[in-house]
């Protein structure tokens, strides 16, 4: 590549290699798997290009050099690098509204849609638990077998076909493609799938009747849920509407890199805010790379009727409480075990009692509620307990100072629940694990 | 209603004047709206008191109240809380102090104590389970503190455990920022409570007793007190710094973050040298003798310490930072020396500090002429005089006279008030506020005037916050940030707790053993509502006794004359103190002249004067 185009392309192989590294830093790929394509309007020459990897490049450290630049009405064998998936890729790139697909080996949306049917056949769709799976993969992922899993012709059929229908389609025993309108998209699509395969992952290893779960939220889903996440939105990623507030701005970042890479909420999920005396300020994207960040916004603290349910939730707690931070994570472990009945009875649990020291110390017991749980119950809680599992809802942790104050709610959160899923796996009695007292809050 | 558990239901009411001593019940629904300590002081003093009165006439009114939490094993809960129209400010007086007096006070069978009118003669109070009596202290008066503390232990017979709470000549001589004492070196220190006694003539409260603290929910008070152990033991300032170096041990801490001040805040810098030989390492290393605790406090922050022949406590971080650095002063022994005369005559240490410091300014400048100084070398770092102009101060001789009427009065006096480090006449504690907006906001909405403990405990989150660490400089977060710290010292202070618990928790261990002692529900919402409650009441007192939003600042100086923190230029600048303020009060639910609205006041059940 010339030192022009380098300069040209600046700022797309930026982009590249952040999402190259997002997806490393998810776990959805191993060191050398997938692919991230994009169709390309090339400002030198005005043609639309197929801008994808190349074939084996590390995803976590793309050099320039690994970025590829096809003809966008055709695959170009004759370049040798581009990735074997490439003309996946471009039929996707050709359907209506997409610009961007990622590929990448969703790990545990992989594990949980593997079966022992015959092939070619093909298995049943995977159906989310969990409320970002419902609603940003529609309430299902196509799940195909195929004879050969990685790059074959009938893949080159199949997956543009299946995404013709829906946002991510999964390849049986191999991973997932997903359809956007930028590869952050792409990226985020790939995250909540995963994200959700994992949920069903820990359901399962809990053991949650997860077929009965799944009945129930085919038959009623939004009795299931809180209410439907924010729209993915790809503008104004970038954007601070309070720039003069550096420092708090830096915690706003800090905070949200940290709930990426921690895992405390899939990529852009999420919500933390800030509350002013007039004014909140608002991360919609909480879990937010170093290099991809969310928007963060300045909005009214006062109720308006074009909020989101997201930002609406934010608002009641402040307005009926004297919180000054919030975070809202969908914390994959919480969302499990929020399902988890004690041997022996009917009922999902409501509460999760920490069994670690430190759990234990700082929560006595976590609350958990139904997905419909009224804002002043939640209040009430959040004051005596910090946080809340709310069952379909995410996890919600309010702070009376600080964003690093209120992050570490969802963080302990994730490790209480992660202490409770192995000492149930090694066959350890939960209730004679959780302290005594614990029983009586 | 019935009166809970935790209490005893009695408030013992003294009238100097007449002579009378009165028993009446403490009413249930006081407890349910202001639990105890500063709550229940501030509505009894409230509702008792006359805002326009003289603080030094018989007419000020004193409020001494215990919570329901003292008498039990939760960790620090030995701290009484002390209400009062303060001589130094003009607004309300709020001090609290550790010690055991306020402990062994509620096991006498009270949990508030009254005291009114003046009386011609000294006198003292001697309280037993048995009966309350107002006796002759002649034999005391002009005695130090110490002195009046082993008198009257000595003198008491049976086999109950005694404590004595004083003045010494300091208050007996109405200084503005006498301190009342207890266990003879824990003060309640701030705003001149000990002038107010000693205008009452009232020497010394002491008392014996033995009654116990009942617990209604053993099992929930358990819960907490388990929590709160736990996080007093994991977080490294209550775990190991403050019982390894004292408060003391935050010298060189505060000057890392560039809060530390020097020369009556004209600077913030020091030199390495000079914090070695000032600072928590120094004390530890060269005079401590022991560490110690108050009532059933595992934090041990106390300092035993010894110079030479000389025995005493301290000091602590403020006294050796306004003592020390703020005067110029980078003398160990010379300011342990200074602070153990302010111990035993019964002086505010913090207060004596920047008062001394203005007039090292004063002097410095040129403004107090050689002349006026008595032949004392009042110059910055003059450390051979410390301890001879706390004695002049206490005893009013010379400019010692001047300089016991607070740094403000010695300011106008010497006609530069804008040299005074005060906010509502209070000496600014040893944090610099152009460090910190929460801190300079702090100051400025205290409602007892420039106080780091009543005005919310911002330096905790500037530095040793660990997960509550908040941007020093943000408009945004301040106002409530410091609101919400207010409301945790609110609650800390009417549970009977140290503020250091504040390093390592917030309010849910302590929701949980108020409930339990209690047997009622004293949610962490509820606390908060209680905390919003004393706030507004203690600002009505205020704004009856004449405080307008004018008062709610800092001295030019932190406008006017920047200081580097952080590698910065800061100042505090008016355009910021405006915002704060009116943010502040915003937060508060307060109108724009700093009154609470009337739905607030409806909301929190507080009907004015008719309260």
């Amino acid at each position: 590549m010339t030192g022009s185009k380098w300069k040209v392309n600046e700022s797309l192989i930026r982009r590249f290699q952040s999402v190259g590294r997002a997806l490393l830093l998810c776990d959805l790929e191993d060191s050398h798997s997938g692919n991230i394509a994009l169709r390309w309007k090339n400002p030198e020459t005005g043609r639309d290009q197929l801008v994808i990897t190349s074939t084996g490049s590390q995803k976590g450290d793309l050099a320039a050099s690994d970025i590829c630049f096809l003809p966008a009405e055709g695959t170009d064998y004759g370049y040798y690098k581009a990735s074997s998936e490439t003309d996946i890729h471009a039929r996707i790139l050709a359907l209506e509204g997409v610009s961007a697909s990622v590929h990448a080996h969703t790990k545990h949306l992989t594990f949980v849609t593997l079966d022992e049917g015959d092939k070619p056949g093909r298995p049943a769709p995977f159906i989310p638990v969990d409320p970002l799976g419902h609603y940003h993969l529609g309430g299902l992922v196509p799940v195909d077998r195929f004879a050969v899993p990685s790059g074959s012709r009938e893949m080159t059929e199949t997956v543009p076909q299946r995404l013709s229908d829906h946002r991510v389609t999964a390849i049986q025993g191999h991973g997932a493609f997903a359809k956007a309108r930028t590869i952050e998209e792409g990226l985020f699509r790939l995250c909540i799938a995963d994200n959700s395969g994992y949920v069903v992952q820990m359901a399962e290893r809990v053991g949650v009747d997860v077929a009965t779960l799944r009945a129930g939220i085919q038959a009623a889903p939004d009795a299931h849920f809180s209410y439907p996440p924010d729209e993915y939105t790809i503008a104004d990623d970038q954007s601070c509407d309070f720039p003069e507030e550096e420092e708090l701005v830096r915690e706003f970042y800090k905070a949200g890199a940290r709930i990426f890479e921690s895992r405390l909420s899939p990529f852009h999920t999420g919500s933390l805010s800030v509350r002013g005396i007039a004014a909140l300020l608002y991360a919609p994207k909480a879990a937010m790379p170093r290099e991809i960040s969310g928007p963060l916004l300045r909005t009214p603290l006062a109720a308006d009727s074009a909020d989101s349910p997201e930002l609406a939730l934010h608002k009641a707690i402040y307005e009926l409480s004297n919180f000054q931070t919030i975070a809202h994570c969908h914390v994959p472990e919480a969302e499990a075990l929020a399902h988890f009945v004690y041997p022996g009875e009917s009922r999902p649990n409501d509460r999760i009692v920490p069994i670690d020291a430190e759990g234990s110390f700082f929560y006595l017991v976590i609350p958990v509620v139904p997905p419909k749980t009224e804002v002043e119950t939640l209040v009430r809680l959040l004051h005596d307990y910090k946080v809340v599992i709310v069952r379909g809802g995410g996890v919600w942790g309010v702070g009376a100072q600080s964003l690093s104050e209120v992050l570490h709610h969802p963080s302990s959160v994730r490790e209480i629940c992660q202490y409770r899923v192995a000492a149930y796996e090694r066959g350890l009695d939960l209730r004679a694990l959780e302290p005594e007292k614990a029983g009586k809050w | 209603m019935s009166l809970p558990d935790g209490y005893h239901g009695r408030i013992l009411e003294v009238d100097l004047t007449t002579g009378g001593v009165q028993v009446t019940a403490l009413e249930p629904a006081l407890v349910e709206d202001y639990l105890g300590g500063r709550g229940l002081a501030t509505r009894i003093f409230y509702a008792a008191s006359d805002p326009a009165c003289d603080p030094l006439g018989p007419e000020n009114v004193v409020v001494l109240a215990t919570s329901p939490l003292l008498g039990t094993n939760a960790p620090t809960s030995c701290r009484g809380h002390m209400v009062f129209k303060s001589p130094l400010t003009g607004v309300i007086g709020s001090s609290n102090s550790g010690g055991t007096w306020a402990l062994v006070f509620k096991s006498t069978g009270y949990d508030v104590l009254v005291i009114r009118g003046a009386s011609a003669e000294p006198v003292m109070i001697d309280i037993t389970p048995e009966a309350a009596r107002i006796l002759p202290a002649k034999h005391l008066w002009g005695l130090d503190v110490h002195e009046t503390t082993a008198r009257l232990l000595s003198e008491a017979a049976g086999n109950k455990r005694g404590r004595v709470l004083c003045i010494g000549p300091a208050g007996e001589n109405l200084v503005r920022f006498a301190a009342v004492m207890n266990d003879k070196n824990r003060a309640y220190g701030r705003g001149g409570p000990g002038a107010v006694l000693g205008a009452k003539k009232l020497k010394a409260i002491r008392v014996r007793g033995n009654l116990k603290t009942t617990i209604t929910e053993p099992e929930r008070y358990q819960s907490g007190l388990e929590q709160a152990r736990y996080l007093i033991k994991a977080v490294p300032t209550t775990k190991r710094l403050l019982r390894d170096m004292g408060t003391s041990g935050l010298i060189r801490l505060i000057n890392v973050i560039d809060m530390l001040p020097a020369r009556n805040f004209q600077d913030n810098r020091h030199s390495f040298e000079e914090l070695e030989n000032a600072g928590g390492e120094a004390l530890r290393d060269t005079i401590l003798v022991r560490p110690g605790a108050c009532g059933v406090c595992p934090l041990a922050c106390q300092r035993h310490t010894q110079v030479g022949p000389r025995k005493g406590e301290g000091p602590e971080y403020e006294t050796l930072a306004l003592l020390g650095p703020n005067c110029g002063v980078y003398d160990l022994e010379a300011v342990t020396l200074a602070n153990y005369r302010c111990n035993e005559l019964g002086l505010d240490t913090m207060s004596c500090g920047t008062t001394i410091a203005c007039a090292m300014e004063l002097f410095d400048k040129g403004i107090i002429p050689p002349a006026a100084a008595n032949g004392l070398e009042l110059r910055f770092g003059n450390h051979a005089i410390l301890e001879e102009l706390v004695e002049r101060i206490a005893f009013r001789e010379g400019l010692g006279d001047i300089l016991a009427e607070g740094s403000l009065r010695l300011a106008k006096h010497f006609n530069h008030p804008e040299l005074s480090m005060t906010v509502k006449g209070l000496e600014i504690p040893a944090y610099d506020p152009r460090a910190s907006y929460t801190q300079a906001l702090g100051y400025m909405t205290s409602p007892t005037g420039a106080c780091h403990l009543r005005g919310g405990y911002a330096v905790s989150l500037a530095f040793f916050g660990g997960a509550k660490e908040i941007p020093r400089f943000s408009l945004l977060q301040s106002p409530i940030a410091i609101r919400n710290m207010q409301n945790l010292g609110l609650i800390q202070d009417s549970l009977g707790i140290c503020r250091f618990t504040g390093y390592a928790f917030g309010t849910e261990p302590w929701s949980r053993m108020a409930s339990g002692v209690t047997g009622r529900d004293f949610s962490t919402a509820r606390l908060e509502e209680i905390a919003d409650r004393i706030a507004a009441l203690e600002r009505l007192f205020n704004l009856e006794a004449g405080v307008t939003p004018e008062d709610d600042t800092l001295p030019a100086r932190f406008s006017t004359e920047p200081l580097v923190v952080a590698g910065q230029q800061r100042v505090v600048s008016r355009e910021v103190i405006t915002r704060l303020r009116s943010d502040y009060y915003e937060a508060r639910r307060w109108d724009r002249l700093g009154r609470p609205t009337a739905g607030l006041l409806s909301k929190l059940r507080i009907n004015g004067r008719q309260t």
